[in-house]
């Protein structure tokens, strides 16, 4: 069930509105019915893997039990590594295969394995809880309030990463209590524009995109494509951004604030500034649960410690390719945007200041370039794409260009679409919002036309 | 004192918002109903589902959607079957020399699934039928019984179901042919031909586009024995059994470019053979009925002049297919077929 296709929007979601208003009178109820709710969207994609999200909840739960009553640091490593084992076997068992077959140099098996859906995300909340909780962060819980902090349905597949502390307590809080009204509004808001970014702007570009890289996956890329390929990036953040704004509507309308995820990021001016404003909970995770420990781990002499700091974070660049998919151009990517923060950090430190437009220039540039790494399929992929750069743009296909100006400018300018919600329900404006409902038939309308682009972010 | 003030104010508040609330919701919801109304009162496909204007025909240039519209047309009671390969057989040919009155059908990019949706619709719509023609090119012949990938063939246009049609209504594309049959409704617009005829010699004109003369990779020679099981074709089967014995029926394999044809002693050579002697099964017994394959080399298949591409044949040559066609209709499988 995907948030913009018709079955969420005007079946599950109007019902699971209807079904939490009856629920929220009653305090008891207002988890439960929010945790089973989550359990039948997730289940709607694959109903088996509702096993291996209710089982992962549930070990992860008793480990945190047994930890509150042992105070045993093992058990919280243990059931870490248990979980990243379990993500390892999901998503790198095949790519580790297929390598270990290549460096022995005889064919190896691939395993048939289902790659069950926001695996990735619901692995990292596990660790967030559990690695705050051995450092005494965070409280004991009930199961309850556990498994939707896991499987809350707007962030359970692609997020928003929320610290447990940011949504564990606001379940169970009445939703239809003063002010929701307004809550409302702002929650419609974010859908509309999550819609807006993912049907009218991701998709568009996409359409364009995807026969260039299938043709770059099969050999060259001809009549300056390549050109057109550079602005996947811009697509992957609209469809992203598009989702995550979505995710935060829906969790307003069941009374739960999430964080957001993009800042604007193509106005950024460093790449430092790019990686504060994409991703922004993914970025958070890694700083707070990979690069720290990495950095601050006693590891060598002390002349040495700006050394062990590049290199975590190179490595932790490198993991974040790598947990974006199992291929060696994720790796390549991760590397590429490790050694520019490494770069830009030592730039900062010795080098003059450049003006910011130049900044932005290149900051832009780079993460359009290695985006093309991102989005090939393979490396081989990738370089037909920089090939094709050889090749002038041609413009003949007149219109069917405008989308390749007109979304890059929209990112390159626009605000945070916080901020556009923000602007927009400063005050009650009763035109504004039926002027958003004709938007939002306009869209519903929209939808009805075409088959759907998956989000990108599901595949991870 | 302030208290009180303080909660009016709140609840001030939230009846603003709560009117914003209700704006939102009666846009949409008075849009959606105004959509669904002008839906059942137009039939923006002409499906025959709703319409309660009774507008007759469309303006749509897809036949893949506009022959709903065509295939309940009680004026026909015969019909050409197909994708793009069979879109230059002309009903004012077939119909004055048959005595039946023949719709074209086609559905240019429709595999054959998507074929036998309409041909089946038409059925439906027909209690007296007359006469079919089926050209079956080589996707019918496919081993595998699974649906092509990202098949966007309008199903729900045509399986019947109201609840399917109607929730395919709500788009764009949807409301662009309402206001069409709207147009035709008032007067200011004229359907498309009747009979579906459309050439794409229009496109291309003789003399222009043609295939490049190539020489064929030599196939390896082939003795083994080739699956004689075709999925595809026998819904086909299925479909053709269920009609009364006086309907006719030809199935044709259309002509292509000779740089495409299976070679003699070839496993596609085989394949073609396994999958010609299925569709000759299919209408064997059937009186005035024939299998016809057009696709042999011979002088008409290796002139390019003949062709637009290596599967789109011209016009000289769909003149020679409605011969064998009409001449089929009046002696079956003993018709004399000149090609």
């Amino acid at each position: 069930m995907l948030f913009s296709d018709y079955p969420f929007l005007l079946v599950f979601l109007p019902a699971a509105i209807v079904i939490y208003r009856l629920a929220d009178p009653h305090p008891r109820w207002r988890i439960a019915v929010l945790l089973l709710l989550s359990f039948v969207f997730y289940g709607y994609w694959n109903p088996p893997s509702v096993v291996l999200l209710a089982a992962s909840i549930v070990m992860n739960w008793l480990a945190m039990l047994a930890y509150q009553r042992t105070k045993w640091p093992a058990v919280v490593t243990a059931m870490i590594v248990i979980d990243l084992l379990v993500l390892g076997v999901f998503k790198y068992a095949n790519f580790f295969v297929y390598n270990l077959g290549v460096a022995l140099d005889r064919p190896m098996p691939q395993l048939d394995i289902v790659l069950p859906l926001g695996i990735s995300f619901f692995t990292f909340h596990h660790i967030m809880y559990l690695a705050d909780l051995r450092r005494g962060k965070a409280p004991s819980c009930s199961l309850g309030r556990y498994a939707l902090y896991i499987a809350f349905f707007p962030q359970a597949i692609a997020g928003p990463l929320a610290r447990w502390s940011q949504v564990m307590h606001q379940f169970g809080r009445r939703v239809y209590s003063p002010g929701w009204q307004r809550q409302f509004c702002i929650g419609i808001s974010f859908i509309a524009i999550g819609l807006f970014e993912k049907i009218l702007l991701g998709d568009r570009i996409g359409r364009l995109l995807d026969p260039i890289y299938a043709q770059a996956d099969r050999g060259q890329v001809l009549n300056g494509d390549s050109w057109l390929a550079l602005v996947f990036n811009i697509q992957i953040l609209f469809d992203f951004a598009g989702y995550s704004d979505i995710a935060i509507g829906l969790g307003l309308l069941f009374g739960v604030q999430l964080p957001f995820n993009f800042n604007a990021p193509f106005r950024s001016t460093s790449i430092q500034d790019f990686w504060q404003r994409w991703h922004m909970t993914l970025m958070l995770f890694l700083r707070d649960y990979v690069f720290h420990p990495l950095a601050n781990a006693r590891i060598v002499p002390r002349r040495f410690r700006l050394l062990q700091y590049f290199g975590a974070m190179l490595l932790t660049m490198t993991l974040c390719g790598l947990w974006h998919g199992a291929s060696w151009s994720f790796v390549l990517w991760g590397i590429l945007h490790g050694g520019a923060l490494v770069g830009c950090s030592l730039w900062r430190r010795h080098g003059p200041r450049l003006p910011p437009l130049i900044g932005w220039a290149l900051t832009v540039v780079f993460v359009l370039l290695t985006g093309v790494i991102f989005r090939a399929a393979t490396l081989d992929a990738a370089w037909n794409v920089f090939c094709g750069l050889a090749i002038p743009p041609t413009l003949d296909r007149g219109k069917h260009l405008v989308p390749v100006v007109v979304v890059p400018l929209i990112a390159f300018l626009l605000p945070a679409s916080q901020d556009i919600v923000a602007r927009l329900t400063a005050r009650p404006r009763p035109l504004l919002a039926g002027l958003l409902g004709i938007g939002m038939l306009a869209l519903l309308l929209e939808i009805g036309d075409r088959e759907l682009h998956e989000f990108i972010y599901f595949q991870f | 004192m302030s208290s009180s003030i303080s909660s009016s104010d709140i609840s001030r508040s939230d009846a603003a918002w709560g009117r914003c609330l209700a704006a939102f919701l009666g846009a949409l919801g008075i849009g959606a109903l105004l959509i669904l109304v002008l839906m059942v009162l137009v039939d923006p496909y002409d499906s025959g589902q709703f319409g309660l204007l009774g507008i007759e025909g469309v303006v749509d240039q897809n036949a893949t959607t506009a022959d709903a519209s065509r295939a309940r047309d009680p004026r026909f009671d015969s019909a050409i079957f197909g994708n793009s390969t069979g879109q230059l057989l002309d009903p004012a040919d077939l119909s004055p020399a048959t005595g039946k009155h023949f719709v074209q059908l086609v559905a240019p990019g429709a595999d054959p699934r998507g074929q036998l949706a309409i041909l089946d619709f038409f059925i439906r719509h027909h209690p007296h039928i007359g006469a079919l023609v089926v050209v079956t090119d080589e996707l019918w012949c496919s081993h595998n019984p699974a649906p092509l990938p990202a098949n966007l063939f309008p199903f729900w246009l045509y399986d019947g179901s109201k609840l399917d049609y109607a929730r395919h209504l709500f788009s764009w594309r949807a409301l662009d042919h309402a206001f069409q049959r709207i147009t035709i409704g008032l007067g200011s617009r004229k359907r498309m031909a009747p009979d579906g005829f459309w050439s794409y010699e229009e496109v291309w004109p003789p003399g222009g586009k043609h295939p490049a003369v190539t020489t064929p990779p030599q196939q390896p020679p082939f003795a083994g024995q080739v699956s004689d099981v075709f999925p595809i074709e026998t819904l086909l089967e299925g479909a053709i059994k269920k009609l009364p014995a006086e309907v006719a029926v030809v199935l044709l394999v259309p002509p292509t470019f000779f740089t495409i044809i299976p070679q003699p002693g070839s496993l596609a050579a085989a394949e073609h053979e396994a999958c010609n002697k299925a569709f000759r099964s299919i209408v064997a017994g059937r009186p005035h009925s024939n299998f016809i394959d057009y696709r042999i080399d011979n002088a008409l298949s290796r002139d390019p002049a003949n062709f637009v591409d290596l599967i789109h044949y011209r016009a000289k040559i769909a003149q020679k297919i409605d011969q064998g066609v009409i001449a089929s209709f009046a002696f079956g499988n003993a018709a004399k077929i000149d090609f």
